[in-house]
């Protein structure tokens, strides 16, 4: 580590260093499946897909595609929509968030790690800020390659450059970020307070896994239509984007919101808890 | 950081987990430049109290100050005066010995001047540097832990079972290590149940059990308050025998043999009176700083904390 990249941040540093092989296959898989996305929607017209008998898909079919109900799945944004928030792409970025989160303060605690970290002259704010940071930056690198990915097959396909705007894909990369950190902050809290990785893991996958269920029922059953509000599912909608280009900044307000709120109670719970394994 | 006054104060310290009680109502005060061992089984609140010192837990109540600082309000600032290894000690496996020691002194922020020496004395290798941790066995894990908590040369030096898995040779260069510490005027706290080691390297000794402090006081006071044991063998074959006034010395027969405990202050009377007897063979020696720790362990209501350095010796052995 002398002279390395971990002089001004060790503890940033060391979260990816342990990470990395983790990391680096999330990336290649993140690369990967858009790329198949792009290749499937260029290949076949989306209108091809659901017109079997000449039906139209079901309306909670827009839980697949992320929208509000302005896109249809059958279009060009529906089906690259669908790729960004499809079940792959939420376990991408769950693995990550979750991963990354538990490593913030519980592991250290779970695996002892935490009694040598703390006996230096390293305040709990810089343990958890550095940690976040790197949970952040993970986030960050994920979305960007999606990101890159979609606009590369975009703008080298021109019926796909036709239907959707660059700028659209590069919005939908921001809102991917903003639905990462909304479930980091939770997850971070939980690691903050807690002593086992696997709770915060659990706590990862529920945000995301029933925000997205809730969000299905949401759609499909108009009496519980509200529900969608509780939903991170609900103001991530990469269809629309997609579709219109711009950045919804109602939307990323809330889930920047709830992901910072997170956060800072994450540093709350830190600073009255024992830290000793 | 500061030079005079006592390097360690604890006052009424209690830390309870919900309804645990890990320590309750501790006062410990250990003088700058002391070597001071720190004694108990497990469970008895040795880790509990290390803890509270480097600032990993905060007292449920009482006062602690470690080098005139509170160990958690003042943290940063005392951290880097400190050198802690802790009783269970765990790195990370992915990281080599060369990295994890860098690791740690970067964040300790302070220079490393002793860690080539260290590495060389506790025989730590390139080779086992430059190795991840995960390979280590439990005694080369010992010896890195060694070096980080000394690298820096603090001023306070935290032990929670150091010699655990080191080999004897290993052992002795730790034992020089603590005697060049102390000569050099620092401070370091041994919190241990081996009791050689406590004996060998510390002037003063805190007895803690289940939480509660028992006593503390010179090695060399505990060893000089402690009984004589005197081994007699008698000549007659008649085997085990009433004694006069014997029985509070707690004898253990064996054949015509008897080992007796002797407060010291009663062992010229007792031998004018034994030595009546027709006995062959006879032995007095000094009972070890064991027999101290395990009579000052024993369940009895009638021990108290006594951190006057007065006499709290039981009459009675089971």
């Amino acid at each position: 580590m002398n002279g390395g990249s971990g002089r001004g941040f060790p503890l940033l540093w060391l979260a990816l260093l342990r990470r990395r092989r983790m990391l680096v296959a999330l990336l290649l898989g993140m690369v990967v499946f858009e790329t198949l996305i792009v290749v499937i929607v260029d290949t076949v017209p989306p209108t091809t897909f659901f017109s079997a008998g000449g039906r139209r898909p079901p309306a909670v079919f827009r839980a697949f595609s992320g929208t509000s109900g302005e896109v249809s799945i059958a279009s060009y944004p529906g089906l690259l929509g669908a790729g960004l928030v499809h079940p792959f792409w939420i376990a991408l970025q769950l693995t990550a968030v979750g991963s990354l989160a538990a490593a913030a303060v519980a592991a250290d605690v779970e695996s002892g790690t935490i009694e040598l970290l703390m006996a230096r002259p390293l305040s709990r704010t810089r343990l958890l800020a550095e940690r976040t940071a790197a949970l952040l930056v993970v986030s960050a690198l994920l979305n960007t390659a999606a990101t890159l990915t979609v606009a590369t097959g975009v703008a080298l396909s021109p019926r796909l450059r036709e239907a959707v705007p660059l700028g659209g894909v590069f919005a939908a990369g921001l809102m991917g970020w903003a639905f990462a950190l909304c479930v980091t902050g939770p997850a971070l809290a939980v690691s903050a307070a807690g002593r086992h990785r696997a709770r915060v893991v659990g706590a990862t996958i529920a945000v995301g896994a029933v925000g997205f269920a809730v969000n299905f029922v949401a759609l499909a059953w108009e009496a519980a239509a509200p529900l969608r509000f509780v939903s991170p599912f609900h103001y991530y909608a990469p269809a629309d984007v997609l579709a219109h280009g711009a950045v919804p900044w109602g939307s990323f307000g809330v889930l920047a919101g709830v992901g910072t709120l997170g956060i800072a109670l994450a540093f709350a719970l830190l600073a009255r808890r024992d830290l000793a394994p | 950081m500061r030079a005079t006054g006592p390097a360690i104060e604890i006052s009424s310290l209690t830390k309870r987990y919900g309804r645990t009680v890990g320590v309750e109502r501790l006062d410990i005060t250990v003088g700058t430049g002391e070597v001071f061992g720190f004694l108990g089984p497990n469970g008895a609140g040795k880790t509990t109290t290390l803890r509270c010192l480097v600032g990993l837990l905060k007292p449920t109540a009482g006062r602690v100050r470690v080098l005139g600082l509170d160990p958690v309000a003042d943290h940063r600032a005392l951290a880097p005066a400190l050198g802690y290894l802790p009783g269970e000690l765990r790195l990370y496996p992915e990281l080599t010995g060369a990295r994890t020691l860098d690791l740690l002194a970067r964040l300790s922020r302070a220079p490393t001047p002793r860690r080539a020496e260290l590495c060389e004395r506790l025989r730590l290798s390139s080779g086992d540097l430059g190795r991840p941790v995960a390979a280590y066995s439990h005694g080369t894990k010992q010896k890195l832990g060694l070096v980080q908590a000394l690298q820096h040369d603090p001023e306070l030096v935290v032990l929670d079972e150091p010699t655990e898995g080191l080999d004897p040779l290993v052992q002795e260069t730790f034992y020089e290590l603590l005697a060049e510490a102390a000569a050099a005027g620092r401070t370091v706290l041994l919190s241990s149940h081996v009791l050689p080691e406590v004996q060998r390297s510390c002037g003063r000794v805190a007895i803690v059990r289940k939480g509660h402090l028992v006593t503390v006081r010179s090695v060399a006071a505990l060893r000089e308050a402690r009984a004589r044991r005197v081994r007699l063998t008698f000549s007659d074959g008649r085997g085990r025998r009433p004694l006069p006034g014997a029985e509070r010395w707690s004898p253990r027969w064996e054949d015509d043999r008897v080992e007796l405990l002797i407060p010291p202050h009663e062992v010229v009377a007792a031998l004018r009176d034994l030595l009546t007897l027709p006995v062959t063979d006879l032995t007095v020696e000094e009972a070890g700083l064991e027999e101290a720790f395990l009579d000052l362990y024993r369940d009895a209501p009638g021990v108290r904390p006594d951190v006057s350095g007065q006499d709290v010796r039981r009459e009675e052995r089971p």
